[in-house]
């Protein structure tokens, strides 16, 4: 018998108890349901999950401070910050000479005072710490959008705020959307000595309209904004002479570089090398490795339980297909009687539970990626509410053929004992009596 | 034994069978249904088979047609020992040779009338198109072209019996073999199929045995062997 003929037989031996055929499917749809939306779920919460870690940038981001490092430095995540060190593009070079190395974002965080609109209850001034960063390529940076978008690389009229500026406007954080189109006044003071012989601060003002709110950890501040503007700022500072700690003239050109590594393994490697450099590092590495066991746990478990309910799945499988071969002892004799071969009835069978596998594993797919999709819908809600980004669903191609062909395969082996049995049945029930 | 008849056409085959001995093994012990049986008949032959409920006719045509093994004795059909063929020769056996009628029919229920008359090929991998066309000619052949595409629930007995017929004709077989064929037949029914039946045999030269309990039946055949107690009564 040819596979197309047995492929159609089984089709219609499967619709002889449309009943019982679709109470298997929906057994197996339900299974596969479980399975894929727990897949699904788990990919997208890893990936949040690691995201998070990695502070909303590259999970294999390593920040570098314009300082020297203190010896113990690989040992642990954070800095362990020594004495200032300059940061400049010929080290940059060099970072970018190193193996491993995908991307470098520089980053300048200088102090800034800030006036912002005037609102009730709101300060008048806020002295803070404004962060330059190199916004061509924010996918490098430890940057997440909650609200609006970025500044426009080299404008200096744009500014994005973090969650704290709302803080301390005594905004609702929960819609940051609120901030969007404030008009802030931004200076960073340059020290003079008067005539008089005393210190002099001159601002040098830049009037920036808020366009996102973000959360960002490229470094502590509550303005993000184009590194172009902090470069001028700080031209403007090295104008002047400083004021000591108070205000210490900012001489690295840069404050502190995000390096992206090529992957999570490179992140180690190239760690060592810039500590062989001399600066100071950090990078949520042993974190991740914590998180990712955690999550693999996570994974074992919830993947067991939808493996559960394949198996329980399958089991229906083999019951009603036994029951099948029970029915139809006489009429699997007639096959034989009329020439079918052993393995042309066990064919049969078998394309028989995987025709229900199957329509199981594409119905129980699409419902698994549907419910997941809900889940999503009601998380995003929920971190949205408490001033997060939302998660974006990630549904890999691997999980829709595992959804689909894992249940089909199952499905064809919960078919294997039926349909041995059908095959080994002889070809005397056809006839029956003595 | 049974006066050979020569064949139609040539395509019938001779049935011999030597000292055939056959045993079941139930729960209550052991129950012997044939007990050394020898006859022989002749290519394009036909046996009605007679006998009370369990004097062995369903099992001796079983042994025949090679749905059973061979325990004791040999049984020869066209020259050929039944007892030597294995699973998929077998298979090829009753595929190529042997044509069952069955008094439940053994219709498929989710088939039409033409995909059960093409079953039979469809197993011999026989081409879609090629099938379908002897199909549709066999139904011809019965009177049921216009119950093609009925399933068999929807046919009475008697079409059920000559869609089942026609089945059994799909490989050219040599030798019929029709156990209780009109057994859920009125009369009128009856007469058709064991006219469908004779006619067949006569168009295709294939040796016919039929087991039956009906006198009438049996009385058309050109030989009867009456088993009782698994054994050729005297």
């Amino acid at each position: 018998m040819r596979w197309s003929d047995a492929l159609r037989l089984s089709f219609e031996s499967a619709t002889r108890r449309i009943g019982r055929t679709a109470l298997t499917a929906l057994a197996v749809t339900l299974a596969s349901a479980l399975l894929v939306a727990l897949a699904t779920i788990v990919v997208t919460a890893n990936s949040r999950v690691i995201n998070q870690v990695s502070k909303g940038g590259p999970i294999t981001a390593i920040r570098v401070a314009a300082a020297r490092a203190q010896p113990g430095q690989l040992e642990t995540d954070d800095f362990r910050l020594g004495r200032p060190l300059r940061l400049d593009d010929l080290f940059v070079g060099r970072i970018g000479d190193l193996g491993g190395v995908n991307a470098i974002a520089p980053v300048l965080d200088l102090d800034v005072l800030a006036v912002p609109p005037q609102m009730p209850g709101g300060p008048r001034r806020i002295f803070e710490r404004m962060v330059g960063v190199d916004l061509r390529h924010p996918e490098h940076l430890p940057v997440t959008v909650l609200a609006g978008r970025l500044p426009a690389a080299g404008l200096s009229n744009e500014t994005a705020v973090t969650l704290g500026y709302l803080d301390r406007m005594g905004l609702d954080a929960s819609r940051p959307e609120q901030a969007i189109g404030h008009r802030v006044a931004l200076a960073h003071a340059q020290v003079v000595r008067s005539l008089s012989g005393e210190l002099d601060y001159r601002g040098r003002w830049v009037a920036a309209e808020v366009v996102g709110v973000v959360a960002q950890e490229a470094a502590p501040g509550m303005f993000l904004v184009p590194i172009e503007q902090t470069h001028a700022d700080r031209a403007w500072a090295l104008g002047g002479i400083g004021d000591g700690d108070r205000q210490p003239l900012p001489n690295s050109p840069y404050s502190g570089l995000i390096v992206v590594a090529d992957s999570l393994g490179d992140v180690r490697s190239v760690r060592e090398a810039i500590d062989d450099l001399g600066y100071s590092t950090s990078a949520p590495e042993q974190l991740i490795a914590n998180v990712q066991r955690y999550l693999r746990v996570v994974d074992i478990v919830l993947g067991s339980i939808g493996l559960i309910a394949l198996v329980i799945a399958a089991l229906g499988i083999t019951n009603a297909m036994l029951a099948q071969v029970r029915e139809r002892r006489r009429e699997i004799g007639v096959l034989k009687a009329i020439g079918a071969r052993d393995r042309d009835v066990q064919r049969v069978f078998l394309l028989e539970a995987g025709f229900i596998g199957g329509v199981g594993g594409i119905a129980g797919t699409a419902l698994g990626i549907a419910t997941a999709a809900l889940v999503g819908s009601f998380v995003n809600r929920y971190l949205t509410d408490q001033g997060l980004a939302g998660v974006e669903l990630s549904v890999p191609i691997s999980i829709v053929v595992a959804g689909i062909g894992g249940a089909t395969a199952l499905a064809l082996v919960a078919g294997t004992v039926p349909a041995r049995r059908a095959a080994h049945l002889p070809a005397r029930e056809a006839v029956g009596g003595t | 034994m049974l006066p050979p008849k020569p064949p139609v056409d040539g395509r019938g085959v001779s049935v011999r069978t030597k000292g055939l001995r056959h045993t079941y093994r139930t729960r209550e012990g052991e129950l012997t249904v044939l007990r050394g049986l020898t006859f022989d008949i002749g290519p394009g032959g036909y046996l009605a088979l007679t006998g009370a409920s369990g004097a062995g006719k369903s099992t001796l045509l079983s042994l025949i047609g090679g749905l059973e093994p061979i325990q004791e004795g040999s049984a020869e059909v066209g020259g050929r020992s039944i007892a030597s063929l294995r699973h998929d020769d077998l298979a090829a056996y009753r595929r190529e040779t042997i044509g069952f009628v069955f008094q439940h029919y053994g219709l498929v229920p989710v088939l039409s009338a033409l995909e059960n008359v093409e079953l039979a090929s469809t197993l011999s991998g026989v081409d879609r198109a090629e099938r379908r066309i002897k199909a549709h000619r066999l139904l011809d052949s019965v009177g049921l072209t216009d119950r093609a595409g009925h399933r068999p629930a929807a046919l009475s007995g008697g079409e059920r019996q000559r869609v089942a017929i026609a089945r059994a004709m799909a490989n050219d077989p040599r030798l019929l073999l029709a156990d209780e064929p009109t057994g859920n037949l009125d009369d009128a029914s009856t007469g058709q199929v064991l006219g469908l039946l004779e006619s067949l045999r006569a168009r295709h030269g294939c040796t016919l045995i039929v087991v039956t309990h009906d006198r009438s039946v049996a009385a058309r055949a050109d030989g009867l062997l009456h088993l009782d107690d698994g054994q050729v009564a005297a």
